[in-house]
């Protein structure tokens, strides 16, 4: 026993060290890919109504679809656009039309050819107002028509030049489908969509699971795959667990072999697990980030505002409630966006500082309870929270600000509600912080949520841009970098956007869009895209 | 000496439960002198100890306090959702017992059916048209318990409506009123304060079953249905932020029907 | 759950006994279940109109749904929104009585489809649960009327405390012993009946608990009585006083309650098909509130009610068969 123990401790150490967590992608490189075997996934996000991206588009029919539709291009690691079921891709001088070519031997699962006229079809489907799609079609505003140059080459022509068009054009929402399949009712595409994936729907059992098949014939990988050829796995059983302490059991048991959206309790404990193995894939566009509503008292006053953020103790909430599973965000921007900005010194946590500029704004009295006071009016914040998109930690992360920014005089009221009464409270601008989030590829979500014209509302009622910011100098910068066709000149504005939004002192960032995945030993070759962040299972393999 | 020896343990126990609970309730701060509110982010998620017997929670707040400090909303919804259902119960009870006869076959038909119905459905049916929430629960709960408790009290009121004394009064001259107020809420009452008894109990349960799944009060209330919905997702890391909850909220449950089975043992015999 | 509370088996027998002949009861019994189906379906319409907005909105999902303009143009269609309130009534009834129980705002499919799709499983795990449920409280019966007066009163006791445990609860225990402690079973629900183990057990306890209470005091009662007293006079052993004789006695009562055994079942299956994920009824109502469905609630509500109304009168039926009482009386 007594010599056994040490050697037993380095065994312990190397398997810890071996099922440490790995950023975006598992061990695939030490042993040879094996044929076969049906992986079991299971989501925590909702099940979706409609498995046609098209239509709608969230974040859960992005996770699903990834594995049977594709796109025209996609990115890699280091963020460039590399090509998919395009290969080249040309703007045109005045930047009003790019040219696509396709692939060529490119079938649908349904035997349909990909043509340009595919292509056609595809972008008339985004627009066409009966699909109700609103991810896709605000993507493809500037697009005025899609026309056939041959065969295998596509013409989109834009109303003005659009710099976001490819980041867009990458993600699954706008995924391209058959177009003979697209012709069938909304129903039946919702049921089935037909894509050129690496596997193909072949049962839905509502609420229960969705079976996807391997396509045989796949010819399609994107530029940075592993392989060529159909994917490894025969099959994937898609599940839905809602209950996070359920979905962690059932990947500690071997129940399933995937899970996403890991609490960061369960990343922890997962860390002690020999056979399970985290990968952690912050989603694109924005950061996590608390709003605050400039549109009305007290936020519309710059140093109220300052006050606010200089008396949130952010990262010692996220120490005691996140386990230091995610960093600290400064930046509007997801830390993998290329063109993030950040200026941590704005956020230092300061309550004298927040102390001084509620003095400084009139805010000088306090009440009984310790909450500042002005010409008879306590300074109170209405806060509503989604449950549905804010996870229990960052809830208790919202109490904890609560608390702290009680010490400065702020009175918080935090509301949990459910997702439509959240849509309401926010529609009706009785809000003054909010947190929402936006997952979009490429700092063009800069545009959506902070352009003077993200406060008008869609017909729906929803508007994104929450700090209701209407400055026309940010304005100018943002459509100034949305035309534009210079890589260094976009980067610059976007830069210059974030720098005035900082310090307007509009959003207090938290953290990246948590997107955790935790998968067991066994299953090797999994990536999450570096587009959306959402897994890729084509390379994916069991080891026996 | 005989009456104490006929004391059941079990009522017994049951009692000094209650009587801790209430305590709780009324005024936590004896038991309890913290503040249930308290954040230390730094001691979070500490698991039970000398210092905190019951470990502290996502924040670092003490769950021992916050069990204390919260019995009193907990208990209130129950006694609210006991009462509207009870309320309720014997507005429909006494329709059906001293009304018409076809006011009673109308009732009877419709709480023969109704009565054990799924009263969590009817629940989630009012849930849905009017939101979730503590306000909506509590009340969803009320209506969902009234069918059942209606039942017993129409059979209570047409036993009594059939007694001696009320005979005796109806030739003696007395008015309706009278009859009504002197001798049949009195002997229908008996029943009433049994079934609250259980009530209570078993709508703290439900109305914390509701919050379990979200759809009854939240965080941050140091009430615990909302505790456990708080606790819920950290159940396989830190299993004191449900155990602890949902332990008191069988204690009460268990007590309060443990006594009411006792009472309606003495009722009987 | 709402408690069989008092004297729930003495009055059933009392009323049935009072009866003539059971066509005029059966046809009392469904016109009260039709109108328990129409209250309900009334209630719910005009609670809807209650809610301060858009009635289409509220049918599609609350305030700020995001309904489309479209969505909520079909939903005011489908529900005549524009007509006067008296022809929507007439409508929405007509609807209802012909089993067209509308279409599902969050699934996007009809509700009889919804419901027929998760119908089985959770029928399955009802079934099995009651089945648990009958054996272990047979078992606590018989256990604790051959220990003597302790064992009784612990047994009650023991009854009492599985009675008014939460499902939800009892389901948190289960799996931290049975999956993460010792991991015999999964903590969710897979194809199979090792998937079905956990839920049905966390059903049948406090099932077990209920109808032990009952079993005991009948059994009790019967183990004492004249007739069981004649039996071992006549030389038959403690098994088949016990088997052939009080068992029929203590039967009664528990096919009494087995009407409310299924709603509550039902009610049960809401929380545990949610925490271990096992599809059916329970988790589709649960869903549809929490998307704030009105049209997928409702129909369950009323789908399960006349299921209910079938349970109870078979057990009505059943009673009568194994009461020889109920049937001669004339």
């Amino acid at each position: 026993m007594k010599r056994l123990l040490p050697s037993l401790a380095i065994l312990a150490a190397a398997a810890l060290a071996l099922s440490g967590c790995a950023a975006g992608s598992s061990d695939s490189s030490s042993s040879t890919p094996v044929k076969g075997g049906t992986l079991v996934y299971a989501s925590g996000d909702a099940e979706p109504t409609c498995l046609d991206p098209h239509v709608g588009g969230n974040y859960p029919q992005a996770l699903v679809a990834t594995q049977y539709l594709e796109s025209l291009v996609s990115k890699d690691k280091a963020g460039k656009i590399i090509p998919w079921l395009a290969t080249k891709w040309t703007e045109a001088t005045d930047g009003l039309s790019w040219d696509f070519t396709l692939k060529k031997g490119v079938t649908f699962t349904d035997g349909t050819p990909l043509t340009s006229e595919a292509v056609i079809a595809n972008i008339a489907h985004l627009q066409d107002p009966k699909t109700a799609s609103s991810t896709g079609y605000l993507a493809l505003q500037k697009v005025t028509k899609v026309t056939a140059v041959d065969d295998l080459t596509a013409r989109i022509s834009l109303s003005s030049p659009d710099s976001a068009l490819l980041d867009s054009l990458s993600q699954t929402w706008l995924a391209i489908e058959s177009p003979t399949a697209l012709k069938r009712s909304q129903a039946v595409n919702c049921a089935s969509p037909v894509g050129t994936g690496p596997f193909v729907v072949s049962k839905w059992n509502h609420q229960q699971s969705i079976l996807l098949k391997r396509n045989t014939a796949y010819t399609s990988p994107p530029a940075d795959a592993a392989h060529s050829g159909p994917a490894y796995l025969t099959a994937i059983e898609w599940r839905f667990l809602p209950d996070s302490a359920s979905r962690y059991a059932a990947v500690q048991s071997g129940t399933v072999d995937v899970i996403d959206n890991v609490q960061p309790d369960t990343i922890v404990a997962a860390e002690k697990q020999k056979n399970l193995v985290a990968v952690d894939a912050p989603r694109p566009g924005a950061s996590n980030r608390i709003e605050l509503n400039s549109s009305i008292a007290p936020f519309d006053d710059k140093k109220v505002r300052e006050a606010f953020i200089r008396s949130a103790d952010v990262s010692g909430a996220i120490t005691s409630l996140f386990f230091d599973t995610t960093k600290r965000s400064y930046s509007p921007l997801s830390s993998i966006e290329k063109d993030g900005y950040s200026n941590p010194k704005l956020f230092d946590y300061d309550q004298k500082a927040a102390a001084t500029l509620l003095d400084e704004a009139g805010w000088t009295q306090k009440n009984a309870e310790g909450y500042r006071v002005k010409d008879g009016k306590v300074l109170e914040l209405e806060f509503p929270v989604s449950t549905n998109q804010s996870i229990p930690a960052e809830q208790s992360l919202f109490e904890q600000l609560q608390a702290t920014s009680k010490q400065a005089g702020f009175k918080v009221n935090l509301h949990p509600q459910d997702l439509a009464s959240w849509y309401g409270a926010l529609g009706k601008n009785q809000y003054n912080l909010v947190s929402a989030p936006y997952t979009k590829v490429g700092p063009d979500v800069l545009r959506i949520l902070f352009d003077s014209a993200g406060t008008k509302p869609a017909p729906s009622g929803y508007f994104a841009n929450h700090a209701q910011i209407t400055d026309p100098a940010l304005d100018t910068l943002l459509e100034n970098a949305a035309a534009s066709s210079d890589a260094a000149e976009r980067s610059a504005d976007y830069k210059k956007a974030q720098k005035i939004v900082l310090e307007g002192y509009y959003i207090l960032p938290l953290y990246d869009q948590q997107n955790h995945y935790l998968l067991s030993t066994k299953l090797k070759g999994f990536r999450a895209m570096p587009t959306v962040s959402t897994p890729a299972l084509y390379d994916a393999w069991l080891a026996r | 000496m005989k009456r104490l020896s006929t004391v059941a343990p079990s009522v017994v126990v049951s009692l000094a439960i209650l009587l801790f609970i209430g305590i709780a309730a009324v005024a936590p701060n004896l038991l309890a002198p913290g503040n249930p509110l308290a954040i230390h982010p730094m001691a979070s998620f500490l698991p039970p100890s000398l210092g905190h017997p019951f470990g502290t929670d996502e924040s670092g707040r003490d769950v021992y306090t916050r069990i204390i400090h919260g019995a009193g909303a907990s208990v209130l919804i129950g006694i609210t959702a006991t009462a509207i259902g009870l309320g309720l119960a014997i507005v429909f009870g006494l329709l059906a017992g001293l009304g018409p006869r076809w006011l009673d076959f109308g009732t009877t038909r419709l709480l023969e059916v109704l009565f054990a119905f799924p009263g969590l459905l009817f629940a989630l049916l009012f849930i849905v048209i009017y939101g979730p929430g503590v306000l909506t629960s509590t009340i969803a709960v009320g209506l969902a318990t009234a069918p059942g408790y209606s039942r017993i009290i129409r059979s209570r009121v047409l036993v009594v409506k059939r007694a001696p004394y009320i005979e005796a009064s109806l030739v003696l001259g007395r008015s309706r009123f009278f009859r009504v107020t002197r001798h049949l809420v009195p002997n229908v009452a008996g029943s009433l304060f049994v079934l609250a008894t259980l009530g209570i109990g078993q709508s703290i349960v439900w109305a914390s079953s509701l919050s379990y799944l979200g759809l009854g009060a939240v965080p941050p209330a140091a009430e615990w249905g909302a505790m456990l919905s708080a606790g819920r997702t950290y159940i396989s890391s830190f299993w004191w932020l449900t155990f602890f909850p949902g332990l008191f909220i069988v204690l009460t449950a268990a007590a309060t029907t443990l006594l009411g089975r006792g009472l309606q043992e003495r009722v009987r015999s | 759950m709402t408690l069989p509370l008092g004297p729930t088996a003495t009055t059933t027998t009392a009323e049935s006994v009072r009866r003539r002949s059971w066509l005029p009861w059966a046809a009392a019994r469904l016109g009260g279940v039709a109108f328990v189906l129409w209250a309900v379906a009334t209630v719910t319409f005009f609670a809807i109109r209650l809610i301060p907005g858009d009635p289409a909105e509220a049918i599609l999902g609350g305030p700020g749904s995001q309904a489309s303009r479209e969505a909520l143009a079909q939903a005011r269609k489908d529900y005549g929104l524009d007509l006067p309130l008296g022809i929507q009534y007439l409508h929405y009834l007509g609807r209802l009585a012909t089993g067209d129980l509308g279409t599902s705002y969050s699934l996007r499919s009809p509700v009889t489809t919804v419901i027929g799709q998760n119908l089985g499983p959770t029928l399955l795990l009802a079934v099995s649960s009651l089945l648990i449920a009958v054996v272990l409280a047979l078992l606590l019966a018989l256990w604790s009327s051959r220990s003597g007066r302790v064992a009784a009163a612990a047994g009650s006791v023991l009854e009492i405390i599985a009675s008014a445990v939460p499902h939800f609860w009892l389901a948190i225990a289960l799996i931290l012993l049975f999956s993460t402690a010792l991991g015999w079973l999964p903590p969710v629900s897979v194809p199979g009946p090792a998937g079905l183990i956990l839920p049905a057990l966390t059903l049948a306890i406090p099932l077990a608990g209920f109808l032990g209470q009952v079993m005991r005091e009948s059994l009790l009662d019967a183990l004492a009585s004249p007739f069981v007293l004649a039996a071992r006079a006549r030389g038959e052993g403690e098994s088949g006083v016990f088997w052939r004789h009080a068992l029929r006695h203590a039967a009664i009562p528990a096919i009494g309650l087995a009407g409310w055994a299924f709603g509550s079942l039902i009610s049960g299956a809401v929380v545990v098909e949610t925490i271990f994920a096992r599809p059916g009824i329970g988790r589709s109502l649960l869903s549809a509130v929490q998307d704030r469905d009105v049209p997928l609630v409702l129909g369950v509500v009323l789908v399960v009610a006349v299921g209910y109304m079938l349970v109870t009168t078979l057990t009505d039926l059943a009673d009568r068969f194994v009461d020889p009482r109920l049937r001669e009386r004339s």
